[in-house]
C-alpha cells in the first residue's frame, strides 16, 4: 500500500526529508532535507566522519534513518532496490563474471527470475544473447569494448571502476549513488573517468533539449573539492559546524557549480572562489555560521534562468 | 636466502632424488630382514609386494563360478562407501552453510552446536554409530556423512560470511536480485572454488574414518582386508593396497584441482 508521503508524479529523483541519524547515543545527521531533480550530478563533500556515508547507506536503504524520509520518486526507500544504483569505492564486482557478464548481471536478474532461468532454457538463452550486446554496447560507451572477456582480477583499477559504473547505470536506475569513486585511482584515471561523468551531463543536457527525460542522476561523495565542483552542477556540504544547537551534520553548502564541456581543457581557475568558500563554509570548524546561508541552490537556480534562457540539465520543477 | 628462485628442472630432481633415495633405503631394509629370515612378511621386498599385488588380482570363486578379485571387491566396496557419504555429507554441509552464512538467524541458532561438533575427533563417536544405525552400509554412509558434515559446514560458513562481501550483496539487491538469487548467483558462485577445495581436504579424514569403520565391522573392503592381513601378520597386500590407495588419493586430488581451474578461471590457482 502507497504511504500517505507517497506519490508517483513527484519531480525528483531523489528526496530526502527532514533525515536524522543516530549511533546509539551519538547523533550523526542532524535534519537533512535535499530535492534533487533527473539529469542532477550531486556532489556531496564534508569533513571526514561528518555522516556522508551514513546519509549514502539511507539512500541506499541497507541502513534507513531513524528520523525522516527519503523517496525515490515519492517511492520510499525502506531497503535497497533497483531504484538506487551503487558504485563503491572497492569496485564490488563479482569475480566470478567476466567484464560483460558483469555489465549484463542487473538486466538478467531484472528480465528473468532463478525459476524462469531453471525451466525455460531456451528462453533465458535467447533473451541472455540481448543482454550481452547490450552490455557490450555499453562497455564500448565507457571505453572498455576491448576488455569484455576479462575478468576483473584481469583489470586496472580504472577499468574495474568503469564496468562498475556501467554495471550500475545499464539498467537506468532513479539515481545512482557513486561512494568517493575514484579515491583508489592514480590521477590520469580519476581525470578520465571525471571526463566520463561530464559526457554523461552533455547526454543529460541533450536530453533535455529534445524533451526527453535525461538517463543519468547522479549522487556523488567526494573527499575532493576539485573533482566534487569539476563533475557536479551541485555541490552539497555536510557539516556539524553550525549553529542549530545540535550535534549531528546539517547541509550547510547547497549552491550551482559552473558546468563544464567534457572536450574542454580543465580549467580550475574558473572555480577558485567557489573552492574557497566552500572550504570556508563547510570544513573550518572556527567558521561557525547560520547554516542557510550557502543554502540557496533553488534561488540561484531559478534566478539563472530567469538571466538566462538556455537549456540546463537542472530546471527547479513545479511544486 | 629464504625463498630464493630455483629452476624448474632443480626442482622436479630434488623431488626424484628424494624418492628414489627412499625407495632404495627401504629396499635396504627389506634385505637385511631377508637376511635375518628369509620366510619374513613384515618388511616385504618389491618382487613380494608385486606378488602380493598380483594375489589382490586374481579372480575368486571356482572356474565354473569365477567372482571378481580381491582387489576390486575391496576397492568397489570402499570408493563405493566413501562415494555417498562424501555426496550426503557435502549436500547436507553446503546447504547449512551456505544458509549460516545468509541469514544470521540461521548462524545464530547453529554457529555453536557446529562450532562445537567441528572439534570433537568424529572417530570418537564411532561406536555411537555402530549401536544407533547398525552396522550395514547405511552405517557406513551416515558416518562418512557425520564425520565430514561438521567441519565442512564451519568452512563453507566462513567462506560465505568473509569471502562475500556486503558490499556485493547489497549491490546485487540495487540490481533486481532476490534473496533465493542472491543465495545462488553471488554467494554460491563466490564461494564455489572454496567449497570444491573443501571437498578435496576431507577426502582424505573421510577415508580415514571409513578405514577406521571397516577394520571395526565392515566384511568387505580395504579396512576390512588390511584387518585380515594383518591377523596373519602379511604385509605383501596391505603395502599394494597402501599403493594403490595413495595413487588413487593423488589421481582425485589433481582431478578435482583441475575440475577447479575448469569451472573457475578466475579464481587463479
Amino acid at each position: 500500500m502507497m504511504n500517505s508521503s507517497e506519490s508517483s508524479h513527484s519531480p525528483y529523483a531523489l528526496e530526502v526529508r527532514n533525515v536524522s541519524h543516530w549511533y546509539g547515543p551519538h547523533k550523526i545527521l542532524h535534519n537533512i532535507n535535499l530535492q534533487i531533480v533527473p539529469g542532477q550530478i550531486v556532489a556531496v563533500v564534508g569533513p571526514s566522519g561528518c555522516g556522508k556515508s551514513t546519509l549514502l547507506k539511507a539512500i541506499l536503504g541497507t541502513h534507513p534513518p531513524m528520523a525522516g524520509e527519503i523517496l525515490t520518486e515519492g517511492k520510499r526507500v525502506s531497503e535497497p532496490s533497483r531504484d538506487v544504483g551503487i558504485v563503491y569505492q572497492n569496485y564490488s564486482l563479482y569475480e566470478f563474471l567476466t567484464a560483460e557478464e558483469n555489465v549484463a548481471f542487473g538486466l538478467k536478474l531484472d528480465a528473468t527470475s532463478l525459476t524462469s532461468r531453471l525451466i525455460s532454457l531456451p528462453n533465458y538463452l535467447r533473451k541472455r544473447r540481448n543482454h550481452l550486446v547490450e552490455s557490450r554496447a555499453f562497455l564500448e560507451k565507457v571505453g572498455l569494448g576491448h576488455a569484455a572477456k576479462k575478468y576483473p582480477s584481469e583489470l586496472s583499477g580504472g577499468m574495474r571502476q568503469r564496468v562498475a559504473v556501467a554495471q550500475a547505470f545499464i539498467l537506468k536506475p532513479k539515481i545512482v549513488l557513486l561512494d568517493e569513486p575514484f579515491g583508489a585511482l592514480d590521477e590520469a584515471t580519476r581525470e578520465d573517468l571525471q571526463v566520463m561523468l561530464l559526457r554523461f551531463y552533455q547526454e543529460n543536457l541533450q536530453a533535455k533539449i529534445e524533451g526527453r527525460i535525461p538517463k543519468y542522476t547522479i549522487l556523488i561523495v567526494t573527499h575532493e573539492l576539485n573533482e566534487a565542483i569539476y563533475v557536479a552542477d551541485r555541490v552539497i556540504g555536510l557539516s556539524r559546524y553550525h549553529t542549530e544547537g545540535e550535534k549531528g551534520a546539517t547541509v550547510v553548502y547547497d549552491r550551482p557549480c559552473p558546468v563544464f564541456h567534457p572536450d574542454d581543457p580543465r580549467d580550475h581557475s574558473k572555480f577558485v572562489d567557489q573552492r574557497e568558500e566552500l572550504r570556508k563554509a563547510v570544513f573550518e570548524p572556527s567558521y561557525i555560521k547560520h547554516h542557510a546561508k550557502y543554502v540557496t541552490f533553488w534561488n540561484d537556480l531559478a534566478k539563472a534562468s530567469h538571466e538566462a534562457n538556455e537549456p540546463h540539465a537542472t530546471e527547479a520543477p513545479e511544486q | 636466502m629464504i625463498r630464493r628462485h630455483i629452476p624448474f628442472w632443480l626442482f622436479v630432481l630434488l623431488g626424484v632424488i628424494f624418492v628414489l633415495g627412499l625407495g632404495a633405503f627401504y629396499e635396504y631394509l627389506a634385505q637385511r630382514q631377508y637376511g635375518i629370515n628369509a620366510q619374513q612378511r613384515s618388511v616385504p621386498g618389491y618382487t613380494s609386494i608385486y606378488e602380493g599385488f598380483l594375489k589382490a588380482l586374481k579372480p575368486q570363486g571356482s572356474e565354473t563360478s569365477p567372482r571378481p578379485s580381491m582387489l576390486w571387491s575391496d576397492l568397489k566396496a570402499t570408493y563405493g562407501r566413501l562415494l555417498m557419504g562424501l555426496t550426503v555429507g557435502t549436500l547436507l554441509a553446503v546447504t547449512v552453510g551456505v544458509l549460516m552464512g545468509a541469514y544470521r538467524w540461521i548462524e545464530a541458532i547453529l554457529s555453536p552446536v557446529i562450532a562445537f561438533m567441528s572439534k570433537v575427533p568424529q572417530i570418537a563417536i564411532l561406536p555411537v554409530f555402530f549401536i544407533l544405525v547398525g552396522t550395514d552400509e547405511k552405517m557406513f554412509t551416515s558416518m562418512i556423512a557425520f564425520g565430514i558434515f561438521f567441519t565442512m559446514a564451519e568452512s563453507v560458513y566462513q567462506a560465505a560470511r568473509k569471502d562475500v562481501h556486503d558490499d556485493l550483496i547489497n549491490k546485487a539487491y540495487t540490481l533486481g536480485a532476490s534473496d533465493p538469487e542472491i543465495i545462488y548467483e553471488v554467494i554460491w558462485k563466490q564461494i564455489l572454488p572454496r567449497v570444491l577445495d573443501t571437498i578435496r581436504t576431507h577426502i582424505g579424514p573421510a577415508m580415514g574414518f571409513l578405514l577406521a569403520a571397516e577394520m571395526m565391522v565392515g566384511g568387505q573392503g580395504i579396512g576390512y582386508r588390511i584387518r585380515m592381513e594383518q591377523r596373519v601378520n602379511d604385509m605383501r597386500i596391505i603395502f599394494s593396497y597402501v599403493v594403490i590407495l595413495g595413487l588413487i588419493g593423488l589421481l582425485t586430488d589433481w582431478a578435482l584441482r583441475w575440475a577447479r581451474r575448469k569451472i573457475c578461471p578466475w579464481f587463479g590457482e
